[in-house]
């Protein structure tokens, strides 16, 4: 299994509707918009019957509302905007006909109920974001948190999730981890179509059979470049080169299909050409116990060039997959 | 909409001639591409096709619950692609590949055999985390609103409107879980005990563990066939003989939660009250949607529902209402019934719902 996380942020343009009611929420006001005679709250840009364009005609509405519904989380999760127990509910707030799903810091299950009487609780720092308000409490009264309202329109909401994924790693990937471990390639050759492949792959994508350790064979360590770019880098988390640099695609000899975006090592891009005939380059036993297993080809550093005459076949140059 | 003619006398008519799951397990160490490898081959085989007579594919995942972008690309490895095939992808569940497959397949051009997928490995990460993001960005995600809340604050509403009792609910889980014990696919069965079940404590109030789906991993895929090539390959086609499905209002703060709308509009459209149900397999991943679902489609009383076990015995997101499906459909060829539904839905609080009823040939 390899462990990973993925983050997701976010910058989302709220529009004329929300940035209203997110707006509203730094000045410590909640307003919902018109829908023919019904008041929506939260707003929303169009008639939830008809799909037409609402007006932009809001109302103030609660403070103080009325839960239709809750539940109780007794273990919150990162993401829940509390980190203790409390409910999630549906409050109609006074003057609105439809439900605001929020939270309410009630304590205990317990103090819970339809119908129970809640209004809202401000946060001190304000900033055009849903959990402004911070939960519902019990009661009429609303609780300051102080200070005013945003001296701008709130246009912009942030919103940033992560999430830690666990994905198990197929059997021919470790076998060809520990291959490139070696300075080899692990080659598959399908039993039914015989074309051949490396890079860990499961299958047989044309005949969609699985290839395991019987249909393994050993593959030269020659290679033509069927395409490449250049890349000039911007900088970005986790992007370590600086100077434009290559990625190239190598047909590996015995295979039938390209290894993608490999790297070139000591060879200047003004002397990349597709045609060229690589050799691989591994790591030293030094090196793969630095950094090991990052990639599928754990070993493989890049490619270099063997000096032998091009490749002119034009089956094989620009070869993309 | 009921046919004016017999199922499968009409070349337009369309049926499941073939169908797989895999084991529904908490947690697998194969791949999604794996899992679907094994039920592609299984329902292919099931049907006496190959994969080269499939001229179309659609697979229904979710990348979010992948944990990598374009995760459905890899999964292609399954299908044998090669001569290039027409394939599509919806991220959502296998029931709404098998939509676009039917769809495709009434094009009626040279495409009669068709193949829905769907896939997920729910284990991968925290359902939880990843359910929030595919909520409103504005007014949900940010409150880190999960299934497990959402659905909770239905079932409170069903339970406060006096629709039904805690302990009715319990009953459906005990029934479920005990006809789980013949579906050799099922992840939780046995025999349970209302009282005992109901003396648990809430797991988010007002559900208790009982009332919830388990996490599974697991995959699913059904063949479809044109009425021709049904008829030639197939010995008991199953027909379906009307699908729809039907969104409504996605916040739930603005929905009569007591009620499910799309379900009731998605059945009419599909023909469910044209007929008796022998049969009626519900994607109620929760104990309360079961009767929210069955007011919605009218069903009567004595239909059984969920005989599978239903996704309170194995949930395999993105594949749950696919099972369905094939459960509705194994109902007919496999154990004699003569008109079955198939339900999946999708969405926070039942928003969008698929109904497809299935018949027999006569």
């Amino acid at each position: 299994m390899v462990e990973s996380t993925i983050t997701f942020p976010y910058q989302r343009s709220l529009g004329p509707v929300l940035g209203a009611f997110l707006t509203a929420l730094t000045e410590e006001r909640l307003i919902g918009i018109r829908s023919g005679d019904r008041v929506l709250c939260p707003p929303l840009e169009w008639d939830p019957e008809t799909g037409a364009e609402l007006a932009h005609d809001f109302v103030d509405v609660g403070p103080a509302g009325t839960v239709e519904s809750w539940c109780w989380v007794a273990e919150p999760s990162e993401q829940h905007p509390l980190d203790h127990p409390f409910a999630f509910a549906t409050v109609r707030l006074d003057g609105a006909d439809t439900g605001l799903i929020h939270v309410v810091d009630a304590g205990s299950a317990d103090a819970m109920s339809v119908g129970l009487r809640v209004a809202p609780r401000w946060r001190a720092e304000r900033r055009g974001h849903l959990t402004d308000l911070e939960a519902f409490v019990p009661g009429e009264a609303p609780v300051p948190g102080g200070g005013g309202g945003a001296d701008e329109p709130v246009t912009m909401m942030g919103y940033n999730a992560s999430i830690s994924y666990t994905t198990p790693v197929p059997d021919n990937v470790v076998r060809s981890e520990a291959a490139a471990a070696e300075g080899r390639f692990l080659g598959l050759r399908c039993p039914i179509c015989g074309r051949t492949y490396t890079g860990g792959r499961g299958y047989c994508p044309v005949d969609s059979i699985a290839l395991t350790a019987e249909h393994e064979v050993d593959l030269p360590q020659k290679g033509v470049l069927t395409s490449f770019t250049i890349v000039t880098p911007v900088q970005y988390p986790g992007q370590t080169e600086t100077d434009p640099f290559a990625r190239v695609h190598v047909l590996l000899e015995g295979t039938d299909v390209v290894l993608s975006y490999q790297a070139l090592v000591d060879t200047p891009n003004e002397a990349i050409r597709t045609g060229l005939r690589l050799a691989p380059v591994w790591a030293s036993a030094a090196e793969l116990g630095d950094g090991a297993g990052d990639t599928r080809e754990a070993g493989l550093i890049g490619w270099i060039p063997t000096g032998e005459p091009d490749a002119t076949d034009p089956d094989l140059v620009n070869r993309l997959c | 909409m009921a046919p004016d003619h017999a199922p499968g006398e009409h070349p337009d008519d369309i049926a499941i001639i073939g169908w797989a799951q895999t084991p529904m397990v908490r947690h697998t160490d194969q791949t999604e591409t794996q899992l679907l490898l094994e039920v592609v081959t299984g329902a292919l085989d099931d049907a006496g096709l190959t994969r080269a007579d499939v001229g179309f594919t659609c697979a229904g995942s979710c990348d979010y619950v992948a944990g990598q972008a374009f995760s459905f690309v890899q999964n292609t490895d399954a299908i044998g692609a090669w001569p290039p095939k027409r394939d599509s992808h919806v991220e959502m569940d296998g029931a709404w590949a098998l939509y676009e497959a039917y769809v495709r397949l009434l094009l009626g051009d040279e495409v009669d055999v068709a193949l829905a997928m769907g896939s997920g490995r729910s284990s991968t990460a925290d359902p939880a985390l990843i359910y929030p993001m595919e909520m409103d960005p504005f007014y949900l995600a940010p409150l880190g609103a999960d299934a497990l809340s959402l659905a909770a604050l239905q079932a409170q509403a069903v339970l406060a409107a006096g629709d039904v009792t805690e302990r009715q609910l319990a009953e459906i889980a005990v029934r479920c879980r005990r006809d789980a014990q013949a579906n050799p696919y099922a992840q939780v069965s046995g025999e349970f005990d209302a009282d005992a079940l109901l003396a648990e404590d809430a797991v988010r109030a007002p559900l208790r563990r009982h009332d919830l789906p388990p996490i599974t991993d697991g995959a699913a895929a059904v063949v479809i066939a044109r009425a021709e090539r049904a008829k030639a390959v197939c010995d008991s086609p199953v027909w379906i003989t009307g699908i729809a499905h039907c969104a409504e209002l996605h916040y739930p703060g603005m929905r009569d939660l007591t009620r499910s709308s799309s379900a009731r509009t998605a059945a009419e459209a599909a023909g469910v009250p044209d007929g008796p149900v022998d049969v009626a397999e519900l994607q109620a991943a929760f104990t309360h949607e079961e009767p929210l679902l069955i007011e919605a489609l009218e069903l009567h009383p004595s239909v059984p529902v969920n005989p599978s076990g239903g996704p309170l015995a194995a949930n395999p997101v993105m594949a749950t209402g696919l099972v369905r499906i094939a459960e509705a459909a194994a109902a007919i060829r496999d154990r004699g019934a003569s008109r079955t539904v198939g339900h999946a839905t999708s969405g926070p609080c039942l928003q969008q719902n698929l109904v497809c009823v299935l018949e027999a040939s006569r």
